[in-house]
């Protein structure tokens, strides 16, 4: 085709400018002022003063970031195995032929479109109530006294409470994702093995599950994303004053920036040096995922 | 398959008893929810909860917000991002495959490596809590989004249209405003769902950018609402409340469902 020099400058001009105004400037911008003293992020430039790695040694020794950063791998590894597990589960019943499918679809999708403070709220003021509680109606009607009197916000529970109400809502995205894979494997394939007398669990185990691979990836990079922005969970769960239980790296985050009961002098560059140490982080996960899972472009 | 349909009732039914629930302390007192006879109604609907979050509680500021955030900055991102979609899918020259990437990586970087240089432009400025600025910041942090989502829809329409359209003499921007934007119809639907209902449900940027509460949108709002109702322990505004602000995106959710779920796995997403 004709390239249309004018065109293309054009169509792509608004596009480059904000991506450079909101990504590539301030990414650079974000890793040097890890390195800098900067107390607050209004300070400009020729306010700041070089201290090297002054902000990382400050971070690392913070209790609170080692913290929230074990926090943020515990949601990741434990939700994303239960979410991920979770959504192959439902995917593969939905693509069984099973009847109503695409409104148990639609229904557990739901979730996804809904404000996160509106569902946490309805999970911290009255699933997990322990006066009128549902949790609490449930087990004092199967007779578990013990376990309807579960302080589930209290300090030692309050963690595998948010994750659980975080996991609950999540599966359905990453279900859809299943979904879509599973769809793509041609069925020609399933009544090879029909024929050599597989039964269900052996058509999973042997076709579907290794056919998933590059849906894992995208699944796994995905949660990842998810995971890291991680922020209105903590802070519903603990709105006035971040706890150990429920502290990820975002909230401490935006403490450090912006100072909180606890953290009285706030510090920018700190605050930099997490959000970098943050990225780090992800790249490694991406990294490894593509090492470890090849993609084999399977054609079908 | 019955133990299948019963596992994902067990799931989905959980969901559905706790909006009713809400649905139904939405309408009691605060004092019939905490005895936990929020289902009886012994005193009849309350229906003041409503007009009581609606008007005390700053909702409808918080509504009309996101109403405009949402609907102004989905709007933008189209006129924006589909020539540039349309240009990165249909022409080569240096830099698209850059700029390709550019885009999937700007979509896995936190959100927290952009925030801080921002709000130094923006304090800056005096920018901080202007409609203007959270509808700019919008639509920039959906940008990498929706042009990787339109790209892969514009790349699987047949470029016999163009072709017609250059022998017709037709120049290649009226080309696309005439011919190609209308056929990418369905991907530009699907997308502004998503970006709507992403923009309308947005907490973090809201939170650090909109400083004052008069623009804050829902997210944000709820969560002043919400903290201010326990304080005070008035269970049933803060209930209506919640109803308020999941309605509108379920009811079109309701609507649009089959739409949304196959634009999951639209847009380049390898599913």
């Amino acid at each position: 085709m004709k390239k249309d020099k004018k065109m293309m400058v054009l169509f792509l001009g608004p596009v480059v400018i904000l991506f450079a105004a909101v990504f590539v400037y301030p990414i650079i911008r974000t890793i040097m002022m890890s390195f800098f003293a900067v107390e607050r992020p209004s300070m400009k430039i020729a306010e700041w003063s070089f201290n090297g790695f002054d902000n990382y040694m400050k971070i690392f020794e913070s209790s609170f970031f080692k913290t929230s950063m074990v926090n943020l791998l515990k949601i990741w590894l434990i939700g994303g195995i239960f979410v991920l597990c979770i959504a192959l589960l439902f995917a593969v019943i939905l693509t069984s032929k099973i009847r109503f499918s695409k409104f148990y679809k639609a229904a557990i999708y739901v979730p996804n479109v809904i404000s996160a403070v509106a569902v946490a709220t309805m999970w911290i003021y009255y699933v997990y109530n322990q006066r009128f509680g549902l949790l609490h109606n449930i087990f004092a009607a199967l007779g578990l006294e013990e376990l309807s009197k579960t302080k589930w916000l209290g300090a030692d529970m309050i963690f595998w409470a948010m994750l659980f109400a975080f996991c609950f809502s999540a599966v359905g995205y990453y279900m859809l994702i299943f979904i879509s894979g599973i769809e793509k494997i041609p069925s020609d394939l399933y009544e090879a093995v029909l024929i050599d007398g597989a039964g269900k669990f052996k058509q999973f185990w042997y076709i579907t599950l290794p056919l998933l691979k590059g849906v894992f990836k995208t699944n796994i990079t995905f949660w990842t994303i998810n995971t890291t922005a991680f922020f209105v969970w903590t802070k519903m769960f603990s709105p006035i004053q971040s706890e150990n239980g429920t502290i990820v790296p975002l909230v401490y985050m935006y403490e450090m920036i912006f100072g909180s009961k606890t953290i009285r002098t706030t510090d920018a560059g700190a605050g930099a040096a997490i959000g970098c140490v943050l990225t780090v982080c992800v790249m490694i996960v991406f990294l490894l995922i593509n090492r470890f899972i090849k993609d084999d472009d399977l054609e079908y | 398959m019955l133990p299948c349909h019963i596992l994902l009732w067990l799931w989905i039914g959980f969901a559905i008893v706790c909006v009713l629930w809400i649905l139904a302390a939405s309408l009691s007192t605060s004092g019939e929810i905490f005895r936990g006879e929020a289902l009886k109604f012994a005193t009849g609907f309350h229906f003041e909860n409503y007009i009581k979050a609606w008007t005390q509680q700053n909702i409808s500021v918080y509504f009309m917000n996101s109403l405009i955030y949402a609907s102004i900055s989905s709007a933008l991102l189209i006129v924006i991002c589909a020539p540039a979609a349309y240009v990165l899918a249909r022409y080569t020259f240096l830099g698209n495959k850059a700029m390709k990437s550019g885009l999937v990586m700007a979509m896995s970087i936190p959100s927290i490596m952009i925030i801080l240089p921002i709000l130094n432009i923006t304090t800056a400025l005096k920018i901080n809590g202007t409609r203007g600025l959270l509808i700019f910041l919008y639509v920039a942090v959906s940008v990498p989004y929706t042009v990787t989502f339109l790209l892969d829809f514009f790349s699987h329409l047949s470029r016999t249209y163009e072709e017609a359209a250059a022998i017709d003499g037709c120049s290649p921007i009226k080309t696309f405003w005439k011919i190609m934007f209308p056929l990418a119809q369905p991907g530009i639907i699907t997308v502004t769902i998503f970006n709507f209902l992403g923009i309308w449900n947005e907490y973090f940027m809201s939170l650090v950018f909109a400083s004052v509460d008069a623009k804050r949108s829902v997210g944000v709002g709820l969560f002043t609402i919400v903290s201010a109702m326990k304080q005070n322990g008035d269970y049933g505004a803060m209930f209506a409340a919640v109803v308020i602000v999941f309605l509108p995106t379920f009811l079109i959710y309701l609507l649009l469902s089959q739409k949304v779920i196959a634009g999951v796995t639209g847009g380049g997403i390898k599913g």
